[in-house]
């Protein structure tokens, strides 16, 4: 019983952010049919505007928020603005658009290492308490941290479900010329795609930060895992991908405890989603056009 | 015959230039013919280099010299032709996302077990005791026999690569990347022939793999980054990904210009090979997979008379 209450508690609570990055690849990967590699760079500087933020203006972490948010949504505007409209426009090909965003991943992963150093920053926030929950000490911050993740991704659910914008979001992706005659501004519907996307992979990348350092591939050593829980529960619908998100992290905990090693666990889910993802074959990619 | 002009750095600079021609050509082979993106390039050649190196060194071998040298070479190759198998089944029937988590996953798979398998590969501190399966008496004669060795093979695979374009069996492979679909109608046992021909590319990816772990002598997981993978594909993309030459024009334009001349021949200050000239490296590297992709997609080679009789075709 130890097992199962220690693997839900550290499972929620460490890999919190994995569910709000992996909301915001999908949104992309879901909505326009594009694998964008240099998402993960999305989560990095969202880390690193934080922290700049944090460090400079010395706010508190939770102010430091907004305008990592809203920067890293523009920043990922930008990206699709200068890179990804003049390739489609190109008419380039599926492959070579995730080689295309590879580069892009490349480029900014090492360009940021010329702003913001080689060395590794960290957020200046008070010492966290200790709290226990179902027996096992997490840190105060982790428990904020799970519970504003938690809401963000439900407001992002409510968003995409429930609202008008979500309705012509979810038009477009599923017919880009029957949205378009029935008055839906495709630009504006795809520049609120990539800013809400950018804003989910910015905090994502903010909390990931915050928990340990911010360092130039913090967001590239989530990127696996994003990619994995968006092609294992986003099949369907953005639900899937917060149930997936949610059970990779716990079963990640549960999988490090019993095997007393975190690199044991990854390569042991990592093989389990791939073998996964190959039984259920081209269903998911047929899935991701709509 | 004077070779003053051969030095240690230039050996390595050139073996780098002409093992990265193999992995283009295979990289050729899979993404350019059959339409196979291998993001997880590293993870074949990774494998091919730890089992080569761990057999070699941790195996007691009973026989004489040149045997354990040869065994853990094939064992090198095989294990990374039954990685491509395993990779290759799995995503047989995905899309391309598939594709790409599964090669990528792979990599990142063998680059964990490097980590944690201390006993075998020592390691985030790594492996040693590579030797050449020679002694000349000169470590220059070695290391140049070695590079030598590494051009035969390259160029062997090119002459096949080549073949291969003029053969039946190449313009299956071309049908296949075209429409598979169509390929399949037509009754070709498409879903086999990609299997194999990715398990073998896989296999030689192992091969060179372990012919670099000779020339560095120790393995650490640091190899198993995202170098290797982003060289060959770079190199590929900027020659010309449906083209035979492509590899050699683009890794000697992208790799020769890194490894050589930067390397070797510009007069930078030694602090910037340090920190700087690495990541100035990659940034270059990422931003040339985007600069190509968009304006010159068919690489500096340009188009073939088979994409111009495809357009005429299809009126493109």
């Amino acid at each position: 019983m130890d097992w199962v209450q220690q693997s839900l508690v550290i499972g929620l609570t460490e890999q919190a952010p994995l569910i709000l990055a992996a909301m915001g690849f999908a949104l992309i990967y879901r909505l326009t049919g594009l694998i964008n590699v240099a998402y993960s760079e999305t989560v990095t500087l969202g880390a690193y505007l934080g922290m700049w933020v944090n460090t400079t203006f010395g706010l508190n972490f939770y102010v430091t928020l907004i305008p990592a948010g809203i920067l890293s949504g523009l920043l990922s505007v930008a990206t699709y603005f200068a890179l990804f409209r003049p390739a489609k426009r190109r008419n380039v090909g599926v492959v070579e658009l995730i080689i295309i965003s590879t580069g892009l991943s490349i480029f900014l992963r090492y360009g940021l290492q010329f702003v913001f150093g080689y060395t590794y920053r960290y957020y200046e926030v008070p010492p966290p308490n200790t709290i226990k929950v179902l027996g096992v000490g997490v840190s105060s911050f982790r428990l904020i941290a799970l519970g504003s993740v938690l809401a963000l991704a439900l407001i992002l659910y409510w968003f995409i479900q429930k609202t008008n914008f979500g309705i012509r979001i979810r038009a477009l992706a599923g017919d880009e010329k029957l949205a378009e005659v029935s008055g839906i501004n495709p630009l504006a519907v795809t520049v609120l795609i990539w800013f809400i996307a950018g804003v989910a992979g910015g905090l994502a990348g903010a909390f990931y930060g915050v928990g340990s350092s911010v360092k130039p591939w913090l967001g590239w050593e989530q990127f696996l895992f994003i990619l994995l829980v968006v092609l294992i529960g986003g099949a369907k619908n953005i639900r899937g991908v917060l149930l997936a998100g949610l059970g990779t992290g716990v079963l990640l905990a549960a999988l490090t405890l019993k095997l007393g090693n975190a690199l044991y666990s990854q390569v042991a889910l990592i093989a389990l989603f791939i073998i996964i993802l190959a039984l259920r074959g081209d269903r998911s990619a047929e899935a991701g056009k709509v | 015959m004077n070779f003053d002009w051969l030095s240690a750095y230039l050996i390595f600079g050139l073996f780098t230039v002409v093992m990265v021609i193999g992995l283009a050509l295979l990289l050729h082979l899979q993404m350019g013919l059959v339409g196979i993106p291998n993001f997880g390039i590293v993870g074949f050649w990774g494998l091919g280099m730890y089992v080569f190196g761990v057999m070699l060194v941790k195996i007691d071998w009973p026989w004489a010299a040149p045997w354990p040298f040869l065994l853990s070479l094939v064992a090198g190759t095989v294990a990374a032709g039954v990685g491509g198998l395993v990779v290759g089944r799995a995503i047989a029937h995905t899309g391309t996302d598939g594709v790409l988590v599964g090669t990528l996953g792979f990599a990142t798979i063998i680059a964990l077990l490097a980590t944690t398998e201390r006993d075998l590969t020592g390691g985030a501190y790594g492996m040693g005791g590579l030797e050449f399966p020679y002694d000349t008496g000169s470590i220059k004669a070695d290391e140049g026999l070695w590079l030598g060795l590494v051009i035969v093979v390259v160029a062997v695979l090119l002459w096949y690569v080549s073949r291969v374009h003029r053969s039946p069996y190449g313009r299956l492979l071309i049908a296949i990347g075209s429409n598979e679909l169509l390929a399949r109608s037509l009754g070709k046992p498409t879903a086999r022939t990609k299997l194999v021909m990715f398990a073998v590319g896989s296999a030689a990816m192992g091969f060179l793999g372990a012919l670099y772990g000779v020339i560095v002598h120790f393995l650490t997981p640091l190899e198993l980054g995202i170098g290797i993978t982003l060289a060959t594909m770079v190199s590929l993309v900027v020659g010309g990904s449906a083209r035979v030459w492509g590899a050699v024009v683009g890794a000697i334009l992208v790799e020769g210009f890194f490894d050589i001349v930067v390397q070797i021949y510009l007069p930078l200050p030694a602090s910037w090979y340090q920190q700087a000239m690495p990541v100035v490296r990659e940034i270059v590297l990422g931003a040339t997979l985007m600069i190509v992709l968009l304006f010159r997609p068919l690489g500096v080679l340009g188009d073939m008379r088979r994409d111009r009789l495809m357009r005429s075709m299809h009126g493109g």
